[in-house]
């Protein structure tokens, strides 16, 4: 594979002696595989002497991975992201499908938008699968419905606001009806934006201490609620209707979706891996996971007293919306996707320049750059014992293809290990560690509060639609 | 309580940033300091030559006067070289760079910034980006390390040790710098800390005093009550310190009426009577009189008012000092 450039044909490939993963089938185990002109040749699976030595924590290979919320800044703001760099970063992170989100200058609220973005994506050379999110409303204004057939028409795989929720609730309930009968999800940033003006970060404990006005729990369980309402009062008349709250970050919120599941409401959501892993005490300065942020008995730990503030505190790489939460709402959502609550993890990848980050806290954009990093995560929440291998990878991959429902990206093909389809998969070494730097991550968002900080989980190789995506420098 | 300073205990702080990573030991030493600069107050020329050649640059993004001032006099005290900078609150609007700001102004020669601003945090950055000492004098609602520091220094002046002491802080918590910084050095210290306002003025700070505590004795870690019952804070309390209220938090939703604030948690003779005889009346200024405090009882012969104002330019100059010291790197002369 020496001479092989992003975008070629991979023609022949042969992973020996991995960890397959196949969320598809359901199973995970040692095994080979290989790849012939670009397809999927073989999978087989070993068994007895010929598995012995092969586990979980050395090269795994997956299915590409999925991830239904990214920003890429293209057209509007390329000076954080573009078309290619995102693309770039999707596939340095695993990822072979991306769906970007519509908050782009213009809005993504007409097709003329997405047709400059899919030639963007197409002069990129990149085989990351770009899907498309049209905007709820005209300029994500949330005064007029935006051309939500047209866009349908188009190939918008969702409809949001993201950034901001959809502000009127009779715009949304009226996109709510207008998409049931495209079949389409409206996705969700559930905010009450009444609770939340020049909010800085989750309201606690540390934005008590650090004197940050705060964003509370509250501000997303009622926005959920009354989306929720909205939902089943449009049931009758629009039974295709279907609602995706993204990026839940809270343990009301999530308990509100698991009830109207259990009701069954057709409603999903996500989750990022920032607000699974990381907490609050990150803005003082904290650098733990979200599971060593809790003692024993639940209890969220004090990170003063345990001496655990590592960096500066109000490092704005750490502001984000809806904020990180305190590790009790963490945990609450590491059980939501445990117990399938959270349908998948997505990343909210929001990459900004230094012009909107390095700037005082309260001033600073919300987001964090996070598509390159979101596997990484995931494999120390499994190292740590705290998420098996499967559910991650489920998570990430046919997780949020369900969520799509009708467009679940790649054409429509499952997202497992597939003999005979192209191949779609990453080899990633989960015994193997990187360095997030300015220099490693392939955004042009380098607003990471993991920067400096050593990963496990180094991806190898990345094959998206049996062309080349990704791959390691050094391998 | 009060931890004795370590033999020969020096300063390990580059920066003045917030009193929280403060240990009883260096708050001891800040003390002793501000003592010897009293002393130096008390000369018929109140001035030194600790700073000469050293340019201490005064930036304030957000009006102030009494604070800058007190900075600027004990800077001079020093024989620092002073340059004043009024940035101005417009340019934090507009998204002028405090990062080009701090560059520019060390490339002018500083050695030393003191700073406020109106977003919390804000002297973190400047800290990151400037190579020399940063001394914050107040950022949003977060830290005022030196008002806090010369508030103990004045109830240490005239109670000695603080420790067991009840001492209460009266009003509006919620966007108090002032009140987040004392609780961290008056808990080092280990009084007995209230304190009291209205519930929307104090929304997160039982979560701190009572979630984090659980029996833990840590320095910074001792308990602190936080009640809305004026009557049972005022009881046999040893220092009152009332806070500005701002006319903002009627606009924003937080209280009905300046009317009402004043008659529930207005600091009166008539309140004042249940705490201890000589209790010490403090306000860290500027005072709206007869709102959080009543006029008769600033003037009142226990009020220290004017002590802090006078002590803060010794406290000020000691950090000054201790800073320029652990620093002389720092101290090219500009």
């Amino acid at each position: 594979m020496a001479e092989m450039r992003v975008g070629d044909t991979v023609e022949r490939l042969d992973v020996e002696r991995a960890w397959l993963v196949d969320p598809v089938a359901g199973r995970e185990g040692p095994g080979e595989i290989s790849v012939r002109g670009g397809r999927l040749e073989s999978v087989s699976w070993l068994k007895g002497a010929a598995a012995k030595g092969v586990g979980p924590e050395g090269v795994l290979v997956l299915p590409g991975l999925l991830d239904i919320h990214v920003h890429l800044r293209e057209p509007g703001n390329e000076d954080a992201e573009t078309i290619a760099t995102g693309l770039a970063a999707a596939a340095h992170g695993g990822f072979t499908s991306v769906a970007a989100m519509p908050n782009t200058t213009p809005a993504a609220d007409d097709p003329a938008v997405f047709a400059r973005v899919r030639a963007a994506a197409e002069s990129s050379g990149s085989p990351v699968e770009l899907l498309l999110h049209g905007a709820v409303t005209a300029g994500r204004a949330g005064e007029r419905l935006a051309a939500l057939g047209e866009l349908a028409d188009a190939g918008a795989v969702g409809f949001s606001d993201d950034g901001a929720p959809v502000k009127t609730p009779v715009l949304m309930r009226n996109a709510l009806l207008y998409l049931g009968a495209i079949g389409l999800p409206v996705f969700e940033h559930a905010e009450d934006l009444g609770l939340t003006a020049n909010a800085e970060g989750h309201e606690g404990v540390v934005s008590a201490i650090l004197g940050l006005k705060g964003w509370p729990v509250a501000g997303e369980e009622a926005a959920v609620a009354r989306d929720l309402a909205l939902l089943a009062g449009v049931l009758p008349d629009a039974p295709g209707a279907r609602l995706h709250v993204t990026h839940v970050s809270t343990a009301p919120a999530l308990e509100l979706v698991r009830r109207a599941k259990a009701a069954g409401l057709p409603v999903t959501c996500d989750v990022t891996p920032h607000h699974l892993a990381f907490t609050d005490e990150w803005l003082a300065g904290a650098r733990r996971w979200s599971w060593e942020a809790v003692a024993g008995d639940g209890t969220v730990r004090d990170p003063w007293a345990d001496r655990a503030l590592v960096g500066r505190p109000f490092d704005t790489a750490t502001k984000v919306n809806p904020p990180l939460r305190s590790a009790d709402h963490a945990a609450a959502v590491l059980a939501a996707l445990l117990d399938g609550t959270a349908d998948a993890v997505a990343t909210d990848h929001a990459p900004h320049t230094d012009v909107d980050k390095h700037v005082e806290f309260g001033i600073a954009a919300n987001g964090i750059s996070g598509v390159e990093t979101a596997l990484s995560v995931l494999l120390a929440a499994v190292a740590a014992g705290k998420l098996p291998l499967l559910r991650a990878v489920k998570a990430l991959t046919t997780g949020p293809a369900s969520v799509l429902g009708a467009r679940p990206g790649r054409r429509g093909a499952p997202r497992g290990l597939v003999v005979g389809a192209a191949a779609d998969l990453v080899v990633v070494d989960a015994g193997a560690t990187w360095t997030v730097t300015a220099e490693t991550l392939a955004s042009r968002g380098k607003n990471s509060p993991l920067l400096g900080r050593e990963l496990p989980g180094r991806v190898l190789l990345t094959v998206a639609d049996g062309r080349l995506a990704y791959r390691d420098g050094e391998s | 309580m009060i931890a004795a300073p370590a033999p020969g205990a020096t300063w390990q702080h580059r920066h003045v940033l917030d009193v929280d990573v403060f240990s009883a030991a260096d708050i001891d030493l800040v003390m002793r300091t501000a003592d010897e600069m009293k002393e130096i107050l008390a000369r018929p020329i109140p001035k030194v030559p600790a700073l000469r050649g050293t340019s201490v640059t005064i930036i304030f993004w957000e009006a102030s006067t009494r604070t800058r001032v007190s900075f600027e006099v004990a800077a001079k005290n020093l024989s620092a070289d002073v340059v004043n900078i009024a940035a101005g609150t417009s340019s934090v609007v507009k998204g002028e760079s405090l990062v080009d700001t701090i560059r520019t102004v060390e490339a002018l020669g500083a050695d030393m910034i003191v700073m406020r601003h109106s977003v919390s945090g804000a002297p973190y950055l400047a800290a990151e980006v400037f190579g020399g000492p940063v001394l914050n004098g107040g950022d949003g609602w977060h830290g005022h390390p030196t008002q806090a520091l010369l508030d103990l220094y004045t109830m240490r002046a005239r109670l000695g040790d603080v420790a067991g002491r009840k001492v209460v802080i009266l009003g509006d918590i919620l966007h108090s710098r002032v009140a987040r910084s004392n609780i961290w050095t008056l808990t080092a210290m280990g009084a007995d800390l209230w304190l009291c306002g209205p519930t929307t003025l104090l929304r997160g700070f039982d979560a701190w005093a009572t979630r984090w505590a659980d029996g833990r004795a840590a320095p910074g870690h001792g308990r602190f009550t936080v009640t809305s019952d004026i009557d049972a804070a005022l009881r046999d309390a040893e220092v009152v310190m009332a806070l500005r209220l701002q006319r903002e938090r009627m606009d924003a939703g937080l209280l009905p009426s300046l009317r009402e604030y004043s008659a529930r948690f207005g600091l009166t003779r008539e309140r004042l009577a249940a705490a201890r005889p000589d209790a010490l009346v403090m306000h860290p200024g500027p005072m709206n009189e007869g709102v959080e405090i009543a006029a008769d009882v600033a003037v009142l012969d226990r009020s220290v008012i004017l002590d802090q104002v006078a002590n803060g330019v010794a406290v000020r100059m000691a950090l000054l000092y201790l800073l320029s010291g652990g620093h002389p790197e720092g101290m090219s002369g500009g």
